[in-house]
């Protein structure tokens, strides 16, 4: 921070970098406001001030504040608004390594197949009639082990270790996902495979303070990792000998970045089911407002996609009178946007 | 010496490429390999680097054996130039550069002011400071390989180690890339490149080493290595070595495949041609 701040003293300062550090306190006042506006959506609204006083009811405050509006903060919108954060911004975070980590702008956080795996673990665990946190955590453990897998297996193959991923990637979740059609296919139509549907289609409605304090843990952890390493993700996006030449242990720096984001966005999909595209589109809003450097990518794309995915937890909350799943508002949006950057983008 | 290589061996997993191969270079020399494709001089870089393993020899970077030696030490001793080529993510050219500086500070770490000072810098030694914020990916093949060699300098590395920089490259950046080169050594870097057109060394080559089959066929001064016989026999083709003056009056030496006016092919016939 200290060698940032004698930078921006300097008087060789160039046009770009001011702009560039500008853009962070706008991104975290827009965060801020979000969170504010989301407070406020929904059947019954919560104004800032109302929020403010809620929040200070559980610490002793006094004041004139409504029952209801301190039982609508703490159990309904607190923890689903808490949920969308901590998705939004891990899986952001998380595809924005892995695309650079695979140098290619393309690719979500699930490809080494996360999502498959927690899908299979859940879709496994309510078959066996598991209920509540216990099918959180058979779903984390299922995401951890396929890209697990995806990794061990990798490691035998002659092909570089970014192609060797990608091809283990796709084989670990076509395997994970044809055994949730199985597990599907055998489980009761009027119980169980409702559950599993309902599980595996992304949706915040069941979001509860238990299971965010739950996936707190993985999500920091992860996250910190990645904000601490994050200036050399830059050397990975090189190619392999080059960051070698740079002195960088290209494997091994590569493997921290997989068990970062893997728990990261296995705690994300636990919390939230499958949504997708957010990991891929964020990082892309992302690099045009902040440029390519990931020292302020990353920052950027944990803010922005917590604010991106609260906008659409918004949507799907008020925009028809029953709640449309989130996963489903994010595929409206990003297929379309998927297809604007294959069409008019040359590079991220 | 900055450079000492000693009888060095090494490949892959299926045998030795490089097979015994022993030259030096010091400060303020330009070390050209020469050799068909297939010869092993990107091997041998691979070496040079520490990418590979040698299986026996040795290669010594300014005194140190590079054997055991931590990938950061031997980044701060060697760099590497890769052909230009393009950054996925649209990258300025400062944030490239930048990245030299990585074997400088702990992984948690970032380019500080006086990092960046130094990137800078090295696009000043190269005269192209104007493109520091301008995307890697939009500049030209000459320029990208400029900011590639700035990346290098800006690496604190005294031995700079340039795989074909030539090659993808006009005819204009070509002898501009050759001027900078030439440039570096007066400087005191030691640089090491390989190159397909063995009149290059005469010009701006300080040593030769050519190599064919993975073997060392020659090693020494441009005018003593480069010769009628030599090229022939690692090139295959009958070559002539001509020297004549320019318009200035310098001399100069140029290297010339021939063939006996009449025949359709000069590639020398090896059994089955």
């Amino acid at each position: 921070m200290m060698r940032d701040d004698k930078t921006a003293q300097k008087g060789k300062e160039t046009e770009s970098g001011r702009y560039q550090r500008s853009v962070m306190p706008v991104l975290s006042l827009l965060f801020v406001c979000t969170v504010l506006f989301s407070f406020w959506v929904g059947y019954y609204p919560l104004t800032p001030g109302e929020v403010v006083k809620a929040f200070f009811f559980r610490f002793g405050y006094q004041g004139a504040v409504s029952d209801q509006a301190v039982t609508i903060f703490w159990s309904i919108r607190l923890p689903r608004i808490l949920s969308a954060v901590l998705i939004g911004s891990a899986l952001s975070v998380a595809g924005s390594v892995y695309q650079g980590m695979f140098r290619n702008p393309l690719v979500s956080p699930d490809i080494l197949g996360v999502s498959s795996g927690a899908s299979l673990g859940a879709a496994f665990a309510i078959l066996n009639g598991v209920s509540g946190w216990r099918i959180q955590l058979a779903a984390f453990t299922g995401g951890i082990l396929a890209v697990a897998f995806s990794y061990l297996i990798s490691r035998k193959s002659a092909h570089s270790q970014t192609l060797s991923l990608v091809l283990t990637g796709s084989m670990i979740m076509a395997l994970c996902n044809s055994g949730v059609t199985m597990i599907k296919y055998m489980s009761d139509p009027n119980d169980v495979l409702q559950q599993i549907t309902f599980w595996l289609m992304g949706s915040l409605a069941k979001a509860n303070m238990a299971s965010v304090i739950w996936s707190l843990g993985p999500v920091l952890l992860g996250l910190a990792v990645i904000l601490a390493l994050r200036w050399r993700l830059n050397l990975l996006t090189l190619e392999d000998e080059e960051a070698q030449s740079l002195g960088v242990n290209v494997r091994r720096l590569r493997i921290v970045f997989i068990v970062a984001s893997t728990l990261v966005s296995a705690a994300a999909v636990c919390l939230g089911g499958l949504i997708g595209w957010v990991g891929l589109m964020v990082p892309h809003m992302a690099r045009a407002l902040v440029g390519a450097d990931y020292k302020r990518l990353i920052p950027a794309c944990g803010l922005m996609g917590a604010a991106y995915l609260l906008l659409m937890d918004d949507l799907a909350r008020s925009l028809l009178a029953l709640e449309i799943p989130i996963g489903v508002v994010t595929s409206f949006m990003g297929a379309p946007f998927f297809v604007y950057l294959i069409i008019k983008r040359k590079d991220g | 010496m900055l450079l000492e290589i000693e009888d060095l061996r090494g490949g892959y997993g299926s045998g030795d490429v490089v097979k015994g191969i022993t030259c030096q270079a010091d400060a303020g020399e330009i070390l050209c390999v020469l050799g068909p494709n297939g010869c092993g001089k990107t091997t041998l870089f691979r070496l040079l680097l520490g990418m590979l393993p040698a299986t026996s020899g040795e290669v010594r970077l300014d005194g140190e054996a590079t054997g055991g030696l931590e990938p950061k030490k031997r980044a701060k001793l060697a760099a590497y130039i890769p052909q230009n080529h393009a950054t996925v993510f649209s990258y300025t050219v400062l944030e490239l550069v930048v990245m030299g500086r990585a074997p400088h500070f702990s992984a948690m770490g970032a380019p500080g002011v006086r990092d960046r000072d130094l990137a800078v810098r090295a696009l000043e030694k190269l005269g192209i400071a104007h493109l520091a914020d301008k995307p890697y990916p939009a500049l030209s093949g000459g320029q990208r390989q400029l900011v590639l060699i700035a990346r290098a300098i800006c690496q604190s590395a005294k031995i700079l180690i340039m795989d074909e920089p030539a090659a993808n490259l006009d005819y204009a950046n070509r002898q501009l890339l050759m001027d900078v080169a030439a440039e570096l050594a007066r400087k005191g870097y030691c640089l090491v490149m390989s190159t397909h057109s063995p009149d290059n060394p005469f010009s701006v080559g300080h040593k030769v080493l050519m190599m064919k089959e993975g073997r060392l066929a020659a090693f020494g001064a441009p005018e003593a290595v480069i010769t009628g016989e030599t090229l022939e026999e690692v090139y295959g083709i009958p070559m002539d070595v001509v020297s004549l003056e320019d318009r200035f009056g310098v001399k100069r030496t140029l290297c010339l495949p021939v063939k006996a006016p009449g025949s359709s092919r000069n590639r020398k016939e090896e059994g089955h041609g």
